[in-house]
């Protein structure tokens, strides 16, 4: 597990992050947040969120979130479609980091690509406690 | 649910699984991730564009206030204007926002869709 997020400094880029997107994480996750549509089976899509939500949590896991962190804005496009079965390699960048009232801000800038184009875009928020 | 897609997402932050660590922060006990709150507007959006969506679509929201275990939640979303151009296209884009049984706002922000030439 790498330094902690509140840790690292803005401009900080993550070694590219692969997450895979078979057939049965996706259908966990659509059971997880009970979006079972049948268009994502007809048409062999991954919902886009749900690119975007398993990059973040390999990212997450891989910047050692501290605990009590909550998630405050989100901003997504949504670019080319993400086929089930596909490796998604997600490219994300600290952004901005900044302390206010307690709370450590941390802006991820992610690029989520496939088959070496950006499929999905996604500047995440993330609040964490500072130490006392 | 929670801890469904913290299994399926792989966020196991202790905010949204670990109820005594929970106790102990400001929100008092778990809450659910907002990326899972957000996956009901997500639902929302593709159901009413379907592919369209899911191609182009685009999401800019605040998570305003925690979803509890328990929680019933309803996704809205109220048209914003139309700037479709005909041939050109355009998009469509709503005010979009997540609330609970209470119709506290978990999540407001805005949500679009390439027209596509309709």
């Amino acid at each position: 597990m790498g330094a902690s997020l509140v840790d690292l400094a803005a401009g900080h880029a993550f070694p590219p992050i692969t997450v895979a997107l078979p057939a049965a994480a996706v259908r966990a996750y659509c059971e997880a947040v009970g979006d079972e549509q049948a268009i994502y089976a007809e048409a062999g899509l991954v919902p886009p969120l749900a690119a975007a939500a398993l990059c973040l949590g390999a990212l997450l896991r891989e910047a050692s979130l501290p605990p009590g962190s909550l998630h405050a804005n989100e901003s997504l496009a949504f670019l080319r479609p993400v086929p089930v079965g596909a490796e998604v390699v997600c490219q994300t960048t600290l952004a901005k980091r900044s302390q206010r009232a307690g709370w450590v801000f941390s802006v991820l800038d992610s690029r989520l690509f496939v088959d070496g184009e950006a499929a999905v875009t996604a500047v995440a928020t993330v609040l964490s406690p500072i130490e006392p | 649910m929670i801890d469904r897609y913290a299994s399926a997402s792989g966020d196991f932050n202790p905010i949204h699984i670990d109820a005594a660590f929970a106790a102990t922060t400001p929100m008092g006990g778990t809450i659910a991730h907002g990326m899972l709150v957000l996956a009901l507007i997500a639902e929302m959006m593709t159901a009413a564009f379907g592919r369209d969506w899911l191609t182009g679509g685009k999401l800019e929201v605040r998570f305003r206030a925690p979803a509890r275990p328990g929680d019933t939640l309803t996704a809205r979303a109220r048209a914003i204007d139309d700037d479709d151009d005909g041939d050109e296209g355009g998009s469509f884009r709503y005010a979009v926002e997540c609330l609970n049984e209470r119709e506290e706002q978990l999540i407001t922000g805005t949500a679009a869709v390439a027209a596509r030439g309709r």
